[in-house]
């Protein structure tokens, strides 16, 4: 457009406050995007969770376990799928400070409940046949740049191992990733069987049931009656959604989406004034030279657009650096906390909302200025009012 | 002096227009109130954090756990493990033995007040020297349960925070009901967050045996750990390792002191784009009052009240921001009570707490947004030259 | 109506209310004004000069009456027809230059054609010519802060021809510079009145300015009082 020089010659024309405003939207936007992307790791597994899996777990507490005899008992039971298990094993590699997700699972059917995971069959199948074998997640491989064939030495904060010790020594024959890059490949699994073999305690618990169903819509059916068919026994379970569980366990935080959304709305707020102000500031500066392009023969709707355009520009260009800035700490922040937030990236969706809210800002800040200049009379304009 | 009093004259003059620049200066003023506020929030989280973990660890109690155990959660500790303790050196004694207390944690459930959704709580077995060891209990209300019964007594701030633990109501954990005999404090400690209840109950509804999962001995002076981690190493059928109460809790709190180091960063950030929405209103209330200040100059004020006139607009609107900040704070914050995921998932209660030191703190965090939104401004208004006042208004 | 008039005013009258007082600046006012005019309107202050430029620009509309310009109704057209008619038909030419600071020469003379259809290469050519004509081709790429007052006003009146519009309209276009300047200026517009044609009118209160045009009017009070006929002919090489 004829216009963008006149703009891009107003915007610039007083360089000092032209940074100064741009670096607080910039601030306004890094915060927005570093957060948000926060809030969305946090979420993250809510979101990823599938739509047809259910967990199964004590109804006391998660913490306390189940009786392996309920894994049959809820294949049997009318809508289920697919029924796997897993127990926590608390374990970390080398020190207590390198935690690492572990869980002694069944190798035959844990994959088939987790479809989004692959792992190559040769893999699998030697896996299986390997009853001190152990698959790792990428991530976690990378972390620790280990290869199949690898002997590691896992230890548990919680178990003791009949040896004497608390470590075990598994040996990896897959690696597994996922589907979708952003499901978590941040843990291990190993054989439930050797698991109770050799640690101190025994028995024949389980931590907690995860499973399919034949049916997204029997999934409050199914849950009903795994619930009902331990009602009134020694361990009572609680069955819900994965989604719904990831949920519960975030909630625990306390709020942590209302205290994200505070501070992001008090950031927004905040500028907002500051900028708006300003917009409305330098303009009025220019009422003399609006009412002369009128002379001119600008008209009135003319000037209006080029007031909008020149807030909006305003916008992008402050808000389109701190969504860059946020993307680099976002960036950092990911690698420093790889192991609690698996998730923090900066994706689409955050991008696409930001950019609406620049837009946002620039038509809320320009909107008035631009009706002013809009209604300027020329008489009045001209006398410097 | 002539120099005070023109000063004065200016700042006076200032301050009057600033109704004038209503919206430029309530901008000033709302940005300074923001970053004040959200300061002290962060702030008064960290202090309620830091108080709830500390004051639950005293120097004097040594705590033993297995090693490698995270936390009591993921402990165990054998009957006769307990018994070779009860021998070990430095221990204090009072009328009933030894004050070695062998504790059970097991977690359970309950509905959080404000989001009305689920939450974990720690339920804590422990007997008698257990009780006395932890100096600060007091009952407030209702009895000590009963050995032997299904009876629990609730923690003031658990209280505070969850729905039906009220005195005399009964709940269901699974299969087990427990009654509620009575409500204690422990000084505002994270042990506050618990239900206690008999250790021997727990141990046979649980399933645990004769095991227990920490233990927990007072000490005669803090010095005797060095004695107690000789015993232990001597013994090869003790696999624990023991340290002060307090610095284990030191360890627990670190998980929380993510969310206080998340407060400062943020913090910092809005801070700085104040001061740059505030420095942006500073040089254009300047740029409004050129010609008010050439005038002045030209009458025969000196550029010094020019740039006192500046620097004192600058500071009284951050002030005023820092005050509205920090009673917005006062009003919101202080002494609200509220929980979060501690270390051993569960659910530590723990309340903000606004302290005069804290409020210097956001009184300095105003004085430096606007010292350094006033000190650029001030100095271009006292360079303004006198030839502004004569120039026809553009 | 005339061919050779360009403006015919019909019982304008201008006036507006202050609080509770209603204030008449014309009332009833006709005038004619021939094309290829140097008028000259002088008057003391609040005698309405400024207000009859306004009204004949179209930057303001009377109270009641009609104003024709080339046989055209201007008071009755809407706001952005009469936005696009001053791009086609007028140039102003103020008495502190309007300049837009931010700018250079060239891209303040440029601004009436943005408003045209022209190519940037065409926009760019028409430009020159103005600015050459005024003599500050060498000028093109100063910033109006670094130009005298004189300089200022001969790039407004390239900015004013640059589109070449029939009418000249000028607010005391030499008020602000010395004499030797000012009539630089004033021989400026006598030759774009003798030599391109142009209709000017011009509010002065400087009787030596108004010597350079035709006729002068004088306004008092919102009336005609006497009418000067300066320079019937063109004024002849000294």
């Amino acid at each position: 457009m004829k216009d963008l020089y006149l703009i891009y010659k107003n915007l610039t024309r007083k360089k000092l406050r032209l940074f100064l405003t741009c670096f607080t939207i910039f601030i306004a936007f890094l915060i927005f995007g570093a957060v948000t992307a926060l809030q969305g790791a946090l979420n993250s597994g809510v979101e990823m969770s599938a739509d047809n899996r259910l967990i199964t777990v004590n109804k006391i507490n998660f913490t306390q376990p189940l009786p392996f005899a309920y894994v049959n008992k809820v294949q049997n039971i009318a809508g289920v799928k697919e029924v796997s298990y897993a127990n926590w094993f608390g374990g970390f590699y080398q020190e207590p400070a390198k935690q690492v997700v572990t869980m002694a699972v069944d190798p035959i059917t844990y994959f088939s409940v987790y479809e989004e995971l692959v792992l190559p069959d040769e893999q699998k199948s030697k896996w299986q046949k390997n009853r001190r074998g152990a698959v790792v997640g990428q991530r976690l491989a990378k972390t620790y740049n280990w290869k199949v064939g690898d002997t590691v030495p896992m230890s548990s904060n919680i178990f003791s191992n009949k040896d004497g010790t608390q470590t075990w020594e598994l040996q990896i024959e897959g690696i597994f990733t996922a589907k979708d890059p952003q499901t978590d490949t941040g843990y291990m699994l190993f054989h439930y069987k050797y698991f109770m073999e050799t640690q101190i305690w025994g028995g024949d618990n389980v931590g907690w049931l995860m499973l399919t169903t034949t049916d997204t819509n029997l999934n409050e059916q199914v849950a009903k009656a795994i619930d009902d068919s331990f009602a009134n026994s020694a361990a009572e379970t609680q069955t819900s959604t994965e989604a719904a569980f990831n949920k519960a366990f975030i909630e625990q935080i306390g709020n942590i989406g209302l205290i994200i959304f505070g501070v992001v709305f008090m950031a927004f707020f905040t500028i907002l004034v500051v900028v708006g102000n300003t917009m409305v500031l330098a303009i009025r500066e220019r009422t003399g030279e609006i009412a002369v392009l009128k002379t001119l023969g600008f008209s009135s709707m003319r000037v209006f657009r080029m007031i909008l355009i020149e807030s909006c520009l305003l916008a992008f260009f402050g808000g389109l650096l701190g969504l860059g800035g946020a993307y680099l700490a976002v960036l950092w922040a990911s690698a420093a906390m790889a192991r609690f937030l698996p998730n923090l990236v900066l994706d689409q969706g955050i991008v696409l909302q930001a950019l609406g809210y620049m837009l946002l800002l620039g038509l809320i800040t320009g909107i008035v200025p631009a009706l002013r200049a809009l209604k300027l009379n020329i008489v009045s304009g001209l006398q410097g009012v | 002096m002539a120099l005070m009093s023109q000063s004065m004259a200016v700042i006076v003059m200032n301050i009057r227009s600033l109704p004038r620049r209503f919206w430029m200066s309530a901008a000033m003023v709302i940005a300074s109130a923001v970053v004040v506020a959200i300061l002290l929030a962060f702030l008064a989280m960290a202090k309620g954090f830091e108080t709830t973990l500390k004051s639950a660890g005293a120097e004097d109690v040594a705590f033993f756990l297995r090693v490698s155990s995270a936390a009591e959660l993921n402990s165990t500790v054998m009957n006769d493990q307990v018994n070779l303790l009860r021998n070990a050196p430095g221990i204090v004694a009072n009328d009933k033995g030894p004050m070695v207390s062998p504790e059970l944690y097991v977690i359970v459930d309950g509905i959080k007040k404000t989001s009305q959704t689920k939450a974990n709580i720690p339920l804590r077995g422990l007997g008698e020297q257990g009780v006395r060891l932890r100096e600060n209990f007091t009952l407030l209300k209702g009895r000590m349960f009963t050995p032997g019964t299904n009876e629990l007594i609730v923690g003031q701030g658990l209280l505070g925070q969850f729905d039906g633990f009220e005195l005399g109501n009964t709940l269901n954990f699974g299969k087990n009901r427990w009654t509620v005999v009575g409500v204690f404090s422990t000084a505002g400690n994270v042990f506050e967050s618990e239900l206690w209840a008999d250790a021997r109950v727990i141990q046979s509804l649980y399933n645990r045996g004769s095991s227990y999962q920490s233990v927990r001995a007072k000490l005669s002076s803090p010095q005797q750990i060095e004695g107690i981690k000789a015993y232990i190493e001597n013994d090869p059928r003790l696999n624990q390792v023991v340290q002060s109460e307090a610095s284990y809790f030191a360890e627990q709190g670190k998980s929380l002191s993510y969310i206080a180091i998340f407060g400062r960063v943020i913090s910092t950030v809005m801070a700085l784009g104040a001061l740059a929405g505030a420095l942006n209103t500073m040089f254009t209330s300047v740029a409004d009052r050129t010609t008010e200040i050439a005038t002045l100059r030209a009458i025969g004020f000196s550029h010094l009240s020019a740039f006192v006139g500046t620097m004192a607009e600058a500071l009284v609107l951050s002030v005023l921001g820092g005050l509205l900040g920090s009673l917005a704070a006062y009003l919101f914050f202080d002494g609200l009570s509220t929980s979060t995921l501690g270390g051993s998932f569960t659910q530590v209660v723990f309340t903000f707490q606004l302290s005069g030191n804290l409020f210097m703190q956001g009184a300095l965090m105003a004085l430096i947004i606007g010292f350094v939104s006033g000190v650029f401004p001030a100095w271009r208004a006292a360079r303004v030259p006198v030839a502004v006042a004569f120039q026809a208004r553009r | 109506m005339n061919q050779d008039v360009l403006f015919n005013l019909v019982n304008v009258a201008k006036g507006f209310v202050k609080g509770k007082e209603k204030i008449s600046i014309f009332d009833g006012l006709n005038m004619q004004i021939k094309k290829n005019d140097f008028l000259a309107i002088m008057g003391p202050s609040g005698s309405g000069k400024t207000t009859l430029l306004n009204l004949l620009g179209g930057v303001d509309q009377p109270t009641s009456g009609e104003i024709m310009f080339d046989n055209q109704r201007i008071d009755t057209l809407s706001e952005s027809k009469l936005a696009q008619w001053r791009a086609n038909n007028v140039g102003f030419i103020f008495q502190f230059y309007n300049l837009m600071p931010m700018l250079n020469a060239q891209r303040n003379v440029e601004l009436p054609l943005l408003l045209t259809h022209l190519s940037s290469k065409e926009r760019q050519e028409r430009v020159q010519n103005a600015l050459k004509l005024v003599g500050l081709d060498d000028r093109a790429n100063h910033m109006p802060g670094e130009m005298s007052g004189g300089q200022q006003q001969r790039v407004a009146i390239a900015r004013a021809v640059v589109s070449d519009p029939k009418l000249l309209l000028c607010d005391e276009p030499t008020g602000d510079l010395d004499r030797k300047t000012a009539d630089e200026i004033l021989e400026m517009l006598q030759l774009l009145n003798r030599d391109f044609g142009k209709t000017i009118v011009m509010v002065t209160h400087d009787p030596a300015a108004a010597k350079f045009a035709r006729h002068i009017l004088y306004l008092d009070k919102g009336e005609f009082v006497t009418r000067e006929v300066r320079n019937e002919r063109p004024v002849s090489d000294l």
